[in-house]
């Protein structure tokens, strides 16, 4: 029995010389298959399991024209939209199923504030949210961390400000005022400036774009004391004047019709014609 | 004897009234406001004396030419004034140095001795000139609140600013700035108490955001006042400071709600 056990592997291994046993081939594919099947569920597990425990919120209201979005979020990404219906459509995707999120329509003004609805709880997530507002509307979003994206708004309003990082992209917008905040992050603005409006770029550290047409007029107070990287690009003349040693850049463009006030602490800004 | 006795009578009308007396009592005479008795002495005495009725003549006609004239043509305009006046004038001639509250006073008199146009010129005078102070008041008062987010510089400061530190009677610049830093600080020590009792709660990622943040504007904060310590008068620095102050306290603050 022993010499056959001993046998056997013997027997099996040296069948054929130079090749393993059709038997032992089989089961090590076998092998391999399986250790690729393990391997895959193992990585994409989390994943998975993310994705099944992620909560997707939806609602429509009807809006006017010049209908008010405020929103408050704690972390994660707001995209805003312009769109030609009078109605509000929020999707919001919560990372975390338990989180709280009640919007409330009050006089023309829809709030969402998932700050004071999960106040004190733990392990809130991301919210990712995806809105659409008419083009008139006035937008006002702030979050504590995370992007904020707002595109195709002409009201009266856009208040973009994120408290710690994140980036903010501000296109095609044509606002009577904007101001967006932002601590470590890009805030990108690519739109047109109204006569008599008033536009606010603030920055800790990141870099501050603007795309403007050149028949744009306004008064300009821009200081990046740290970097002192002022591109004026095409929007550079003879009535701008370079302050403190080139930290600040304060002039008229056009006839500076709105006011312009940049501040970058610890980053550049830079002017692109549009 | 008949004439004897006329002369004789002449004679003792005389004595009992002399010219000196009757010319006194000439005007009153004539304005009949004598007694009877008085009044028959001096016609006696006028029908005798041909010198005192010379003077009664004369008194007569400038009376009877007063009447006939027009009071206008004989009294100057405001007489009252024009007597006023002249007795100011004979009365510093008289006193040549009156003392500072005489002259005080007789200012007075003169102000209140204008015409009703000069007064309405000068109440529109006043009128304007109070508008105006009242206007740039007003701009001076609203001109800060108009700033964005910086602190008074030299050269944001209005006139009325500039007088009140000089005398000491407001802060200048560079005090008002370190009263306002001093609050901002103190701001953020009770923000920064209660981000510090909730911070436990945040996950790890809110945490190394917040603090990444907060780091970023520390830094900055201190390259600001690094460069007020070395230059004071740097308004730059002084408003940037501010406003990275600001956004510090504005962090800590939304971060204290989580």
């Amino acid at each position: 029995m022993i010499r056959n056990l001993k046998y056997e592997p013997r027997v099996l291994m040296h069948t054929k010389p130079g090749k393993a046993h059709p038997l032992i081939q089989l089961v090590l594919t076998r092998k391999t298959t399986i250790l690729l099947w393990l391997s895959v569920v193992f990585f994409f597990a989390p994943i998975l399991n993310e994705v099944s425990a992620q909560r997707r919120f939806s609602r429509n209201y009807p809006a006017t024209r010049n209908v008010r979005l405020q929103l408050l979020n704690r972390s994660g990404t707001v995209e805003v939209e312009g769109w030609d219906r009078p109605e509000i459509s929020i999707s919001a995707y919560l990372e975390n199923p338990a989180a709280n999120i009640a919007p409330q329509s009050l006089s023309g003004t829809i709030y969402i504030d998932l700050v004071k609805d999960n106040q004190g709880r733990n392990g809130v997530g991301n919210v990712n949210f995806v809105i659409k507002v008419p083009r008139l509307s006035i937008v006002d979003i702030e979050t504590r961390m995370g992007n904020l994206s707002v595109t195709n708004i002409n009201g009266g309003l856009v208040r973009a400000m994120i408290s710690t990082e994140g980036d903010i992209t501000l296109t095609n917008i044509g606002a009577g005022a904007v101001d967006a905040q932002n601590g470590i992050g890009d805030i990108f603005f690519d739109g047109e400036m109204r006569s008599g409006g008033h536009y606010r770029f603030t920055s800790i550290r990141g870099n501050i774009n603007l795309r403007i047409p050149f028949n744009s007029s306004f008064r300009l107070v821009a200081t990046a004391p740290s970097t002192r990287n002022i591109s004026l690009g095409s929007f550079g003349n003879s009535n701008m004047n370079l302050l403190g040693n080139g930290r600040s850049v304060v002039g008229r463009f056009g006839n500076g019709s709105s006011t312009l006030t940049i501040t970058n602490h610890r980053g550049s800004i830079s002017f692109i014609r549009r | 004897m008949r004439v004897l006795m006329q002369n004789t009578l002449k004679r003792e009308l005389r004595t009992k009234m002399n010219c000196g007396e009757c010319q006194k009592k000439i005007s009153v005479f004539l304005d009949n406001e004598l007694d009877e008795i008085t009044s028959a002495t001096v016609r006696s005495h006028l029908a005798l004396c041909a010198e005192c009725a010379k003077v009664c003549e004369d008194f007569a006609a400038i009376l009877e030419s007063c009447r006939l004239e027009k009071p206008s043509e004989i009294l100057p305009p405001n007489s009252q004034a024009l007597w006023c006046r002249i007795s100011n004038t004979i009365e510093s001639e008289i006193n040549p140095g009156p003392k500072s509250a005489e002259v005080q006073k007789s200012w007075f008199g003169r102000v209140w001795q204008v015409s009703f146009s000069q007064a309405g010129s000068a109440v529109l005078g006043i009128a304007l000139i109070s508008s105006l102070l009242t206007v740039v008041g007003i701009r001076n008062y609203i001109e800060p609140t108009a700033e964005d987010f910086t602190s008074r510089t030299d050269a944001s400061q209005t006139t009325i600013e500039k007088v009140l530190s000089k005398v000491g009677l407001a802060d200048t610049p560079q005090e008002a700035r370190m009263r306002r830093f001093q609050e901002q600080r103190a701001a953020i020590e009770y923000w920064n108490n209660r981000v510090q009792q909730r911070r436990v709660q945040w996950d790890n990622k809110m945490r190394d955001a917040f603090d990444r943040n907060l780091n970023e504007i520390d830094q900055a904060v201190g390259e600001y006042t690094t460069i007020l310590q070395q230059d004071p008068q740097d308004d730059l620095s002084g408003e940037m400071l501010d406003s990275a102050l600001n956004e510090k306290m504005n962090l800590l603050r939304a971060f204290s709600d989580l």
